[in-house]
């Protein structure tokens, strides 16, 4: 096989490694090798003065028996020391007849994220002449702009899984992202902000268009700052506006919904397969197969393809994202949801991309809707409690809604709720969705992977906002 | 399970020699090399099963350069001899695309070094590596069984126990002449669970500690009994009306707070404007009782250390004292950039002087107090000091707790939450390395319905 290269592998050293994995009679095993390739470039305070680069290699093994798991890995991948790992992860199994490993063929997998100009032929140079005219453009958009500070990124990652029902699976993620940052000054006050955009795409994703509107971004979102101000405090009609907005769902319904939680019994939404828990007209994807995506991916990390799985279908909760050993324990087909941070980390049921369908009313029926409200533009971070359903998100900038219209802006602020109550009062979808291009990270049980999110506008009737009384 | 050969971090110093000295060869002015290498074994157990089993050493190499003046920073986990000498190759070269700043360049050798001995800050426990994979699997059992015998276990429909421990050895070379080398163990149990109420809510809570020595460690019926007592704090929640209320602020969730100053006060934030502490050193940014201290020589620190990120030898510092901010944290770079002397890039412990009454007693006296147990979600904005929080807690009336809640955001301002600082309780918590007792706040902005 070509990419057996890249990690210098033989087939007879990868069916040594499963069949150690599977010695002591576990119900099945995976091996995950990863390459890694990371350069980084960043210009403050008029140089670009930092670059990064980061090599990882390695092989994570996973030993399976019924819900329980071993893992091990290393970053040596000599035969050696990867059966050594196989060894130690093995140990989770009790001892038993050991299952063979059947013959491994390759499994082609759709191409979601195709590279018209690959970050291994895009020298240093071009790298520094980007992000310093990036800065350029940021200064002369404004006189009020005192500091920016520009950054690119890219990730090559190159991973082959192989399965002991003989499935392997070679996949190449390319991720790149960049964001500007700006401080500006404006009678005697500053304020700060910053955009940014993450694609799975070569350079090519840079172009001026795309360039334009992230350096407009990040100029538009720190000067509103100069005239907003601390919203109201308390229960209020909330609008969210098209696109980021998504991190509502991925907090308020996305990782309820993600399986080991069901399975353990320790999500709100437990035991509510087939019910209502939303109006009609909601209906909510995971959906791993956005061309380019963030989120997106060909093969989740247990070698399953990645699929767009509805989980809210017109108000009826229809699936959990599921790996493997959640797909068994509901006895339903995995939705390709199982990744992984790294070969040092095991697999979890996880989101890729999270929004929300379009519905039938336009952005502007919504606000007019509201009589006094908040809408919410941009946002930073969320967090949820699983369990009891509480979640929150974090505010960078929106609106006051009075009588119909957006009027004062306002920033920084906390708003919170309760997942299964907010979502019993999504009162309007609008139909305008939009798939966020912002650089999103996941975080559960200390590991990070990258997501996508998005949303209509959407009209919540009330949830509480952090603000001033 | 690692590349490279030994036991001992003798074979960490010659890796991070040979690399410093092929750095250089290659072109590079000033190279500084850590290695390390670590060994990590996690265990969880639920329903009277392991339910996941880890372990992995681990063996990585950074490395930052100065060619030309020109700075860059480099990792990789592929220490062999072929590829890490294409690695800095590479570096070295991406290096010299970029634009020189002499503030980069290393400290003066003679101001590096181990600021406190390894025997004082204790950090690494040799009862380590005698732990056997059995002597772990029934800790985990233990600590299962002390959940399983508390009065209420019938209304737990779920609980997860985990225990890890690891040890880590790293070596530190330069080419301003700092040699350092350090080794830690780190050990951490934890009980996660969760309860049902009417209504299909299920509030989870966890108890979790952590410190560089097992014996540390609380016993495992604390731990079972403190989970649970958080987790009933969690039934039957919900927001009480918006308005100022005091706050107590308990000690294991206080670093969220005090976190507010951490951004505002750091070298990168005020040479990019983006500090709502610029020019404030010297000046009262508090109450005159509010005082914290960053100290990385204490024995047993989770956050102590020997040496900072510039390898200056780690000294304890004033933050605020008395409500008057002392210091900020300035890397050499920063320091060198805003023409200030340099402090340290990064905080190690957070030290905040207990006072002389327990919580029970503060609690006592209050009418009307929110206690402020964990939070959720939230976030700052580091240029005007504003900042909003989600969080979960009590209502406490004259030392009665009188209502759980939940769905309630707080928030304020930098620099003002240190002037509403009233008082801290005699009970610092010493697993974290943010050490604070619990604090009072008056007049904090809540708000619910």
């Amino acid at each position: 096989m070509p990419w057996f290269s890249q990690f210098g592998l033989t087939e007879a050293a990868i069916r040594q490694v499963l069949n150690d994995a599977l010695a002591r009679g576990a119900d099945d095993a995976d091996v995950y090798f990863e390459h890694l390739n990371s350069t980084s470039v960043a210009l403050s305070d008029g140089k670009v003065n930092r670059a990064s680069t980061n090599v990882d290699l390695g092989l994570g093994v996973r030993v399976v028996v019924g819900d329980s798991v071993g893992y091990a890995y290393t970053e040596d991948l000599s035969l050696a020391s990867m059966r050594e790992a196989a060894q130690v992860a093995a140990e989770i199994a009790a001892g038993g007849s050991p299952r063979p490993v059947a013959a491994i063929t390759s499994r082609r997998m759709a191409d979601r994220y195709p590279v018209t100009k690959p970050w291994e032929k895009v020298d240093m140079a071009t790298r520094v002449g980007l992000v310093r005219s990036w800065e350029q453009m940021t200064f002369a958009a404004d006189p009020r702009v005192k500091k920016v500070e520009t950054m690119l990124a890219d990730t090559q990652k190159h991973v082959l899984i192989v399965r002991p029902d003989g499935r392997m699976v070679y996949d190449y993620q390319p991720m790149t992202r960049a964001f500007v940052s700006v401080t500006a000054e404006s009678h005697g006050k500053k304020e700060s902000a910053m955009a940014n955009i993450a694609q799975r795409q070569g350079i090519e994703l840079y172009s001026d268009d795309q360039v334009q509107a992230m350096v407009k971004k990040a100029i538009d979102h720190t000067m509103i700052l100069f005239e907003a101000g601390k919203p109201p405090a308390g229960e209020m009609t909330v609008v969210l506006g098209a696109g980021s907005s998504g991190i509502l769902l991925h907090e308020a319904i996305g990782h309820g919904l993600e399986a080991d939680f069901n399975r353990k019994n320790i999500s709100i939404y437990a035991d509510k397969i087939g019910q209502r828990i939303a109006p009609k007209g909601v209906t909510v994807v995971d959906d791993g197969t956005l061309p380019w995506a963030r989120g997106s991916i060909n093969t989740d990390d247990e070698a399953n393809p990645a699929e767009k799985t509805v989980m809210i279908e017109d108000g009826i909760l229809r699936s959990y994202l599921h790996d493997e050993i959640s797909a068994r324990h509901y006895k339903v087909a995995p939705t390709g949801s199982g990744r992984r941070e790294s070969f040092r980390s095991p697999v979890l049921p996880r989101m890729r991309a999270t929004y929300m369908e379009n519905g039938s009313y336009s952005p502007e029926e919504i606000i007019a809707s509201v009589q006094n409200g908040i809408y919410c533009s941009t946002f930073s971070n969320g967090q949820v409690q699983i369990g009891a359903g509480d979640f929150a998100f974090y505010v960078r900038h929106g609106y006051l809604i009075e009588n119909g219209k957006l009027t004062r802006p306002i920033k920084d602020v906390n708003i919170i709720g309760n997942g299964p109550k907010v979502l019993e009062t999504v009162q309007m979808v609008g139909n305008d969705l939009e798939i966020d291009i912002g650089g999103w990270t996941c975080g559960k049980d200390g590991q990070s992977v990258p997501v996508s999110q998005g949303m209509p506008t959407v009209k919540v009737e009330k949830l509480s906002v952090g603000g001033a009384a | 399970m690692s590349g490279a050969s030994g036991a001992g971090s003798s074979s960490l110093m010659n890796a991070a020699v040979e690399a410093h000295d092929l750095a250089r060869t290659l072109g590079a002015d000033e190279v500084s090399v850590s290695v390390s290498r670590s060994s990590e074994i996690s265990l969880q157990r639920r329903a009277g099963k392991l339910e996941q089993s880890q372990r992995a050493t681990s063996l990585g190499l950074s490395v930052s350069l100065l060619v030309g003046d020109r700075f860059s920073s480099h990792s990789t986990s592929d220490l062999r001899p072929e590829a890490l000498r294409a690695f800095l190759e590479r570096a070295v070269d991406a290096t010299r695309a970029l634009e020189p700043e002499a503030e980069r360049r290393q400290a003066d050798g003679a101001l590096c070094g181990r600021g406190t001995p390894d025997e004082v800050l204790d950090q690494n426990d040799s009862t380590w590596s005698a732990l056997s994979a059995s002597d772990r699997g029934e800790k985990a059992r233990e600590l299962e069984a002390a959940v399983d015998a508390l009065p209420h276990r019938n209304r737990i429909i779920s609980a997860t126990v985990a225990l890890g421990d690891s040890s880590s050895e790293s070596v530190r070379v330069m080419t301003n002449g700092f040699v350092g080398e350090h080794r830690g163990t780190a050990f951490g149990m934890s009980v996660e669970m969760t309860l049902e109420e009417p209504g299909g809510r299920r509030p989870e809570a966890w108890s979790h500690y952590g410190a560089n020595h097992q014996s540390d460690l609380p016993n495992v019926a604390f731990l079972a009994d403190e989970a649970w007592k958080r987790a009933e704090q969690r039934l039957a929640s919900g927001p009480i009306a918006s308005g100022r209320y005091p706050m107590l602020l308990e000690n294991h969730a206080a670093g969220r707070i005090l976190g507010v100053i951490g951004g505002p006060l750091s070298g990168s934030e005020l040479h990019q404007g983006r500090s709502c502490l610029a020019g404030k050193k010297g000046a009262v940014i508090g109450s005159s009782k509010f005082s914290l201290y960053d100290d990385p020589t204490i024995p047993r620190g989770i956050g102590s250390r020997p040496w900072d990120g510039d390898a200056f030898r780690a000294r304890p510092m004033p933050v605020v004292e008395s409500g008057v901010l002392q210091n900020y944290y300035l890397s050499l770079y920063y320091a060198r950039k805003l023409g200030m002397d340099p402090t340290s890039g990064g905080r190690s412990n957070w030290v905040v002087p207990p006072g002389q009454r327990s919580v029970a007693a503060i609690l006592k006296d209050m009418p009307k107090c929110i206690v402020v147990t964990g939070f959720l979600g939230g976030n700052g904005n580091g240029v005007t000091g504003d900042f909003s929080y989600g969080i979960q807690g009590m209502l406490y009336e004259n030392g009665e707790a009188t209502a759980n809640l939940s769905e309630m955001n707080i928030s304020g301002n930098v620099l003002e939450i240190f002037h509403q600082f009233e008082e801290s309780a005699n009970d610092p918590y010493l697993y974290s390395s943010v050490r604070s007792p619990s604090l009072v706040f008056d007049g904090v902005q809540f708000s619910g319905v």
